[in-house]
């Protein structure tokens, strides 16, 4: 793995598991305080809401109150009760009175509990009346003509002449009574009958309220029986906010994420850049010390020869010279080879349109091992030509090599691609293994005696300078070919 | 001020009596000259006593609570198109309250062969509202009944010939859907034969106006607010309504007179469940607004054998709920269908008077409170309306309008059927 991948990823673990961190607990903590805040919303309601029934019920008290004065008042009814007169009057009376006093139910009961008259159904008269308990509020599914419907209501008694009568009065339960008592928007009302087999949905959260006696007076009088008013609080608000925070959460790690890596391959790039030109440099530099303490060892063994020979036999200088000449003048040949090499990890380029296929024939003159299969009519890449001249001298010198004497060929192809001109450098030679190829653009890897290691980093360098790109195909013992791409004059 | 059926003259209303009482099925009265040619006497029995009439006012002003939709006519489906209808269209006679058949398109008539065939002749000039003359042909066209037929033998003589033989003079002509009409190119209304005519220039929202040849008018006026009580503060010579609280509003005027119609009315209960109908019906007069008894007399409905109408042996397949319809406009339909509704844990359902037909036509409801006409001229004809499945009737309650008229405007008379109109 290389230094700058290593770099990256630690910048990236760094960055990204604080913030993981951070952002889970942010979370935890955001669920836990709309956890809390609904509960606390939905007990404070639930307290409201048994204060709303308990004000409605005395708002009803108050109107049959009022009911039960003008009743025993009233001449016509107090006629009907001792005479049996006017009983059309009766039976249109709670009709009327019912909405006069903005009631929606409203019976008058004699002594039995039978209707004497009904104002949300004149015609149920002499009827067995809802059984409601004597006091308090309660539920009343009611009959008309037409359906039913259901009531709070409360009760009242009143005594005409020697009969008693109960005022039973009301207002109408439906979903928009619930709607007005729920008063949130984000939770709602419901009731449980006795009845009831409608169970609540498995994400909703279900409060009670203390019973209401309930009866249902549809059929008959019936009997009393439980019903809750429920406070019903849907979990689809918190999976939605949960669902949110985590969408925003999740949008926040990658943005981060992404910010992350930008900076990570930022930082690693400015960092690793420096690091490696050093890391170069030191080993340019022992390499460079190494390769001169190679080429100077022979040096001060001939002059360390020369000084003895000189100091004790100086008459044979002459000839000691002649013997040694030749190992001096070798060394002095390598080191200036090895400057002249060293001279080339940087060089100056001038790109310009260039003729690959010119370049081509310059570089292998009148070779007869290399072969050459050049498209006709290339147009001009942006290059400079020495540095071309360069990268084909490398690659066909290290192609040649690649031989090691045997029998085989050395082939180079031109051939027009997409916006590049490509330059393939084929050899029939050893070829490379995996980790050879690994390490084969490494400055000063080297597998031929007396090589510099250099040829293929300097290529690479080379071409990328040219932005071209460099691919390298290889097969042990079958040999390798180069590809060079070079971007085409715009 | 408030009467019962006040009626003229005293010594008749004691004669007339008991004529009133049996208005449950047909009457079939003698015409006052017996048998041979014969024409009707006055009918001052049937005069509404509303004060001393010198000379009738140009215009009369009639309220009207319901709607009138002249496409029907002349088959009235309300006490509104009732009386409209009745000053606009004539049937060739009429019967009046105490069931004797007075003129209408004809106006005179004889006995033949033993009863069995009589012979109305076209009263002088009878024509339509645009002149053409009115022949027998437009009466009889189309026409006819069980055990009767109605020829044409010549332009204005109708002959009305019965399998068996009928000594009164027939009362079959005096079926108010025996009206004469004939479409009007450019009028929602059908041209008539009655005094009055009226088009669709004549026809506003608030009032139809009708007039005759000599320039007298007739308005129609419709309770724009929806409050009866504004057409007499407004001054109407005529409000027929079966409301009781409106007619205790009118008692307390002083320029209007209350009168008791006819009991016109009965409420039925028609149900296909055999012995289903477990209720008492005792007291249901006292479920509706409207004037009600309990249900009285003989009913044309319950005996309709010789009619030969082709019924349903098998009832129809119920829709399972135990429900009861009415017709929506009738407000004394609904209360009873309610009342029916407390004393059977059933469910009334109004329906739109052409639903409500057609679902009784059809019998797939557990049961239906039906208005029938105490009296017809035709039983045969007004079965034309009841099921064909099998069927059990229960009469409900019988109910009555009541005229609310101006005094000293003008004369007002009611025919068999509880119409009020102008006395001729």
């Amino acid at each position: 793995m290389r230094f700058r991948t290593r770099l990256l990823i630690s910048f990236g673990v760094v960055v990204m598991i604080p913030l993981l961190v951070f952002g889970l607990g942010i979370r935890r903590e955001m669920s836990n305080r709309v956890t809390a805040e609904y509960t606390r919303r939905v007990d404070a309601l639930v307290n409201v809401i048994s204060a709303d029934i308990a004000r409605e019920s005395d708002r009803i008290a108050a109107r049959l109150a009022a009911l039960k004065s003008s009743l025993v008042a009233d001449d016509r009814f107090h006629s009907w009760v001792v005479r049996g007169e006017n009983r059309g009057y009766v039976l249109d009376y709670a009709g009327d009175a019912m909405r006069l006093a903005g009631l929606d139910f409203l019976q008058i009961q004699d002594d039995d509990g039978r209707v004497v008259s009904s104002g949300h159904f004149r015609n149920e008269y002499d009827r067995l009346g809802p059984a409601v308990p004597g006091s308090g509020p309660a539920l009343v599914r009611a009959a008309t003509a037409e359906s039913s419907f259901l009531a709070l209501v409360t009760s009242d008694t009143l005594r005409i002449s020697p009969r008693r009568f109960r005022l039973i009065g009301g207002i109408v339960v439906d979903s928009q009574f619930l709607a007005r008592l729920a008063r949130d928007p984000e939770l709602a009302v419901g009731l449980v009958l006795p009845n009831d087999t409608t169970n609540a949905d498995s994400g909703t959260l279900v409060v009670p309220l203390p019973p209401l006696p309930y009866v249902d007076a549809t059929e008959g009088p019936g009997r009393v029986e439980q019903a809750r008013i429920v406070v019903t609080r849907s979990s689809e608000f918190l999976t939605a906010l949960r669902h949110n925070v985590n969408l925003w959460f999740g949008a926040a790690v990658l943005v981060a994420a992404l910010a992350a890596l930008l900076l990570a391959g930022w930082l690693s790039t400015r960092i690793s850049q420096p690091l490696e030109a050093r890391i170069a440099i030191g080993d340019l530099a022992r390499q460079v010390n190494h390769d001169i303490k190679n080429g100077l060892a022979p040096l001060r063994n001939v002059f360390r020869h020369f000084a003895q020979v000189a100091r004790e036999k100086p008459a044979d200088l002459p000839q000691v010279f002649a013997e040694r000449q030749r190992t001096v003048e070798s060394s002095i040949s390598y080191l200036e080879t090895l400057a002249a090499n060293y001279a080339k990890l940087s060089p100056q380029s001038e790109r310009k349109a260039t003729d690959v296929n010119s370049i081509v024939r310059e570089t292998i003159g009148a070779s007869g091992t290399v072969r050459t299969k050049l498209a006709e009519g290339l147009p001009p890449v942006s290059a400079d030509a020495l540095v071309l001249r360069r990268v084909i001298e490398n690659l066909v010198s290290n192609a040649v090599d690649s031989l090691e004497g045997k029998n085989g060929t050395v082939t180079i192809t031109t051939e027009r691609g997409k916006n590049i001109v490509r330059i393939s450098v084929s050899d029939t030679g050893r070829g490379m293994s995996k980790s050879e190829l690994d390490k084969a653009f490494d400055d000063f890897h080297t597998t031929k005696p007396g090589g510099t290691g250099l040829g293929l980093s300097i290529v690479r360098r080379l071409v990328l300078d040219s932005n071209g790109s460099l691919k390298v195909e290889t097969e042990t013992g079958q040999g390798s070919t180069f590809i060079v791409e070079i971007p085409i004059l715009s | 001020m408030y009467r019962y059926f006040m009626l003229a003259r005293r010594r008749t209303l004691i004669a007339v009596l008991p004529v009133l009482t049996a208005c449950a099925h047909p009457r079939i009265g003698a015409g006052p000259g017996g048998a041979g040619e014969t024409r009707a006497a006055p009918e001052e029995s049937c005069l509404l006593s509303t004060g001393g009439v010198t000379a009738r006012s140009r215009t009369i002003t009639i309220g009207l609570s319901e709607a009138v939709d002249p496409r029907h006519a002349p088959f009235a489906r309300n006490d509104a198109e009732r009386i409209v209808f009745r000053h606009l269209y004539d049937s060739p006679v009429r019967i009046d309250c105490d069931g004797h058949v007075r003129p209408g398109l004809v106006d005179r008539w004889e006995k033949d062969d033993g009863g069995h065939r009589w012979t109305f002749h076209l009263r002088e000039g009878a024509q339509f509202w645009d002149g053409a003359p009115v022949t027998a042909q437009d009466i009889v066209f189309g026409k006819g009944g069980v055990g009767y037929t109605l020829a044409a033998p010549e332009k204005s003589v109708v002959a009305l010939t019965f399998a068996k033989e009928n000594d009164d003079v027939p009362a079959l002509l005096g079926d108010p859907s025996l009206a004469v009409t004939k479409p009007a190119p450019d009028s929602s209304w059908p041209i008539g034969t009655g005094a009055y005519w009226a088009t669709s220039a004549t026809t506003t929202a608030q009032e139809i106006r009708a007039h005759t040849t000599r320039g007298d008018t007739l308005v129609f006026k419709f309770a724009a607010s929806g409050d009866a009580r504004d057409l007499l503060d407004a001054g109407v010579d005529l409000l027929i309504t079966r409301d009781r609280a409106l007619r205790d509003y009118a008692a307390t005027l002083q320029n209007h007179t209350v009168v008791a119609l006819p009991w016109d009315r009965t409420y039925v209960f028609v149900t296909a469940a055999a012995g289903s109908t477990r209720f008492d019906a005792g007291g249901l007069e006292q479920a509706v607004r409207a004037e009600a008894r309990r249900a009285e007399g003989s009913s044309w409905w319950l005996d309709l054998r010789g009619c030969a109408i082709a019924r349903d042996t098998t009832p129809p397949a119920s829709t399972g709920q135990h429900r009861i319809l009415y017709s929506r406009g009738d407000p004394t339909a609904r209360e009873l269908a309610g009342r029916l509704a407390a004393l059977t844990h059933a469910v009334a359902t109004g329906r739109a008077p052409d639903d409500f037909s057609d679902a009784l036509a059809g019998g797939k409801d557990w049961g239906y409170v039906v208005a029938l006409s105490r009296v017809t001229t035709d039983a045969c004809r007004s079965a034309k309306d009841l099921p064909t499945w099998p069927a059990s009737f229960t009469a409900l309650v019988d109910t009555r309008p009541t005229a609310i008229v101006r005094r000293d405007v003008a004369r007002w008379t009611v025919d068999q059927d509880g119409t009020v109109h102008l006395a001729p």
